[in-house]
């Protein structure tokens, strides 16, 4: 009983703190954007000190601004960690024909601004018999009329969702962390645009939204997550979250990147299931992971099947 | 509570009133302030489009800018060393405007940081408690704790020591001495932690060098001493504030040992990156020599490198660097050199080639240079502001109301004043009180204690006769007309009176002189005494 007081006297504390704090803050504020949904939104906790009833009044108040900002009902979920479920990458280079369709896969799925143009995948495209993954030799603009090309071949990078990412590390609010189930998640509301996570992400896995993000209505993917691909804002980080969306969902669903693939070249499951499809692909074919001597360990493993 | 208010006014007016230059100055800052704020507003309506900086290049002209300006506010640690440590005299009487200086970097420091952030009003994300600090895995986070820890050291050694000399007192080292010695590691800390916020970054080749501390902090302390010297010529000239010669060579001598190893260090970089040959050398190379056709950072860096040797040189030799020609061009070198070498030439190759070997050329946009001009000049703004403020309360000349309206000695006296020791010259003696128009020079022994005194019925007398081969020794005068600092302002009269002369020399428990005290001061001060 007298712990239980103590403990709501300390957040009594720290909420006046906070209020106090911001208040002042708040008289620096443009008026004509101060109305109450305004208010909440700038006082928004961090969402993992969120429990979930708060977790359940964020989102119906971004539900209710979205309907008004896109004039559609849009579903933002906040399913947690799947118990026992690691997520796992796989991309089999010997497949990939670089016809970038994981790209728009992922942009129609993920709600990714269209002008500016983001994109969470990036194709890169390297020439066959010279030096191997010659990353400063690599071609990310490339646009023949038809892919594959005989002297080339293609490497799709998006985020490795590293064990140890120097991004999570990085980050000087604790915006982005790696969940349970391995996916290194942004908290859109939280994240001050810093972009220190970029300079610190060895794969330029991560987006900013430099100006304010654009996509027509009528594009809009209205099933989102909080975590994922909910609509961003104007100066916040974003990337590949693996689907959460649809990954995490029970039964689930392969990410957008993985059902797009016209060739199979992509694999995805969970990596503390031995009879996982990417299970086998480490355990069968020669993997390998980019940058390995920065040891970030990341779970998205490249690999052959076959030689060509 | 009156007294507050009533000091708060004199202190606004001192700030509001000055001459047709102080005004012609204030209203160009104020000017580029409105410029970069209006440039900073369009910002924040389009977001960071409006800049070159793209997922490519992250970071540009306002880190750039942070890093180079952390320095500066690092460096005031330079002139604290020798000031408090060793007790150099020349140097610790102006370390009140160095500090200064830092309390304005730092501004400016967090200013930058504030124009790069996405979303600036989340800002309070950042703090412990209320936010949600990622301390201490986040270098960004401690970058945060030291900034804001090392403004307000200086803050508060800054104010006490203003306050103590406003009210008519001298400073306790025993109040702020611990903060002084905290100061000294703090500064350091300040540019250690910046140079690891990139150093820390494996993803980055080019920052991930453990060389970059080292370098930050010699490179800082060639460009933040040399802005000082630039400012306290200008100080000197515009104010009664005396700075001593001693001091800036000083100072210039100790901008040449930085400097030195500020370039051995740049070599050993420059060495290991081309020797080693690996294909982390290619952001080096993109700076010195460009990459793949691209070369836009190729002819400032060889331009910065250019400054920086010639700045060295300079600086090395005693015959340039105490030549007031040189060393302000040596000076000049210097800050440009550093600014490009660690600014945009450390920044950028930390992006180019970015982290999947896309080269993206990065050149800031107007609004960017606009932001950053804007900055700039509300940091000259508030060091203006300090200063204008800080100079009159140093040379005694504005004065706040305290409770106790006990006028003594130490209240109305100067403390410009020629200090001489027996064995000096006689010439050198005359030199003095004709350059800085002093009617008498205080003469002290080696532990600074009054043991004569020389007035300018002696000097003149001298002037008449032989001055050659003759030491103060020969002509001054027993130090009859001292007075102890606290005696009181209706005794001064008397004291005065019975001396026979016009100019009394105030001295400490000591007996070491601080002031000098004429006929003139003490009918001021009666008189306003009278008024009130």
């Amino acid at each position: 009983m007298e712990q239980d007081e103590s403990r709501q006297r300390g957040m009594h504390r720290r909420d006046f703190l906070r209020g106090a704090a911001l208040g002042l803050a708040g008289l620096a504020l443009p008026l004509d954007r101060a109305d109450a949904s305004f208010w909440e939104a700038f006082f928004q906790k961090h969402f993992r000190e969120m429990n979930d009833e708060e977790i359940k009044q964020v989102i119906s108040r971004l539900e209710k601004e979205y309907a008004q900002k896109f004039k559609k009902q849009i579903e933002i979920g906040a399913d947690k960690p799947i118990p026992g479920v690691l997520y796992g990458y796989g991309l089999d280079l010997s497949r990939c024909i670089g016809c970038r369709r994981c790209v728009y896969g992922c942009v129609a799925e993920n709600n990714q601004s269209i002008d500016p143009q983001i994109h969470w995948i990036t194709v890169l495209r390297f020439r066959k018999g010279e030096k191997w993954v010659d990353l400063e030799n690599s071609e990310k603009y490339y646009s023949p009329e038809k892919v594959p090309e005989e002297e080339y071949f293609y490497m799709p990078v998006q985020c490795q969702q590293c064990e140890n990412p120097p991004c999570v590390r990085a980050c000087p609010t604790q915006a982005t962390w790696k969940e349970p189930d391995g996916i290194v998640v942004i908290d859109y509301n939280w994240c001050i645009g810093c972009r220190y996570c970029m300079a610190a992400c060895p794969y330029g896995a991560r987006r900013f939204n430099w100006g304010a993000p654009n996509r027509p209505e009528e594009k809009i993917n209205p099933k989102t997550h909080y975590l994922g691909n909910r609509p961003r804002y104007r100066g916040v980080v974003e990337k590949c979250t693996f689907c959460i969306q649809r990954t995490r969902k029970d039964p689930g669903r392969y990410p957008a990147c993985v059902e797009a693939c016209p060739v199979g070249a992509r694999k995805f499951g969970n990596l503390l299931d031995p009879n996982s499809e990417i299970r086998y692909a480490i355990e069968h074919k020669r993997v390998f992971r980019l940058k390995e001597d920065l040891n970030t360990s990341p779970k998205f493993y490249y690999f052959f099947a076959y030689g060509r | 509570m009156i007294q507050t208010i009533r000091n708060f006014f004199i202190a606004l007016r001192q700030i509001a009133v000055g001459d047709k230059k102080y005004y012609l100055w204030v209203s160009l800052l104020s000017f580029l302030v409105l410029l970069g704020a209006s440039a900073y507003i369009s910002q924040l309506n389009r977001g960071l489009i409006v800049t070159a900086m793209r997922d490519q290049v992250s970071w540009g002209l306002y880190i750039s800018n942070f890093t180079f300006l952390v320095g500066v506010a690092a460096a005031a640690v330079l002139l604290v060393v020798p000031a408090y440590l060793y007790n150099f005299k020349p140097i610790k009487e102006i370390v009140l405007f160095g500090e200064l200086l830092a309390i304005s970097a730092i501004t400016m420091c967090i200013l930058f940081i504030m124009a790069d952030m996405g979303q600036p009003l989340r800002v309070w994300h950042i703090l412990p408690i209320i936010g949600a600090m990622n301390f201490p895995a986040s270098l960004l986070a401690w970058d945060v704790v030291v900034l804001n820890g090392y403004l307000a050291i200086n803050t508060a050694i800054a104010f006490y020591v203003l306050y103590r000399l406003s009210i008519g007192k001298e400073y306790k080292m025993s109040v702020i001495g611990p903060l002084i010695i905290l100061s000294i590691p703090w500064a350091v800390s300040i540019h250690t932690v910046t140079a690891f916020l990139y150093n820390g970054l494996s993803s980055r080749p080019f920052w991930n060098a453990s060389i970059l501390a080292p370098r930050f902090l010699a490179s800082a302390f060639c460009s933040g001493p040399a802005i000082m010297l630039i400012l306290f010529q200008i100080i000197r000239k515009l104010s009664e504030v005396e700075i001593d010669n001693k001091a800036i060579f000083k100072i210039a001598e100790l901008i040449a040992y930085a400097m030195g190893i500020n370039l051995f260090l740049l070599g050993a970089e420059i060495f290991k990156e081309f020797y080693s040959g690996s294909i982390h050398s290619a952001p080096i190379e993109y700076l010195y020599f460009g990459l793949h056709g691209h070369n836009k950072l190729v002819p400032w860096m060889w331009f910065a490198t250019t400054m920086n040797i010639t700045a060295f040189f300079l600086f090395m030799f005693p015959k340039t660097r105490e030549n007031f020609t040189t060393l302000n061009m040596a000076c000049l070198f210097v800050v440009t050199g550093v600014y490009i070498e660690k600014g945009m030439g450390l920044i950028i190759p930390g992006f180019i080639p970015d982290t999947l070997g896309e080269i993206y050329e990065y050149t800031p946009t107007m609004q960017e240079i606009l932001v950053t001009i804007g900055i700039w000049a509300s940091g000259a703004l508030l060091y203006t502001f300090l200063l204008k403020l800080a100079i009159p309360v140093y040379t005694g000349k504005l004065r706040f109301f305290s409770k106790a309206q006990i006028v003594v000695a130490r209240d109305i006296m100067s403390r410009r004043m020629a200090l001489v020791h027996p064995e000096t010259p006689v010439t050198d003696l005359i030199r003095q009180m004709i350059e800085k128009h002093l009617s008498g020079a205080a003469v002290v022994d080696e532990n600074n204690r009054l043991v004569g005194a020389v007035s300018d019925t002696d000097a003149i007398s001298l002037e008449i006769g032989e001055t050659a081969g003759k030491t103060t020794a020969d002509v001054m005068k027993p130090p009859s007309a001292a007075v102890l600092q606290d005696v009181r302002i209706q005794d001064l009269g008397k004291i005065l009176a019975a001396s026979g002369t016009n100019l009394l020399f105030v001295v400490d428990g000591d007996g070491q002189p601080l002031g000098t005290v004429a006929g003139s001061d003490v009918l001021n001060a009666l008189e306003n005494i009278r008024q009130e």
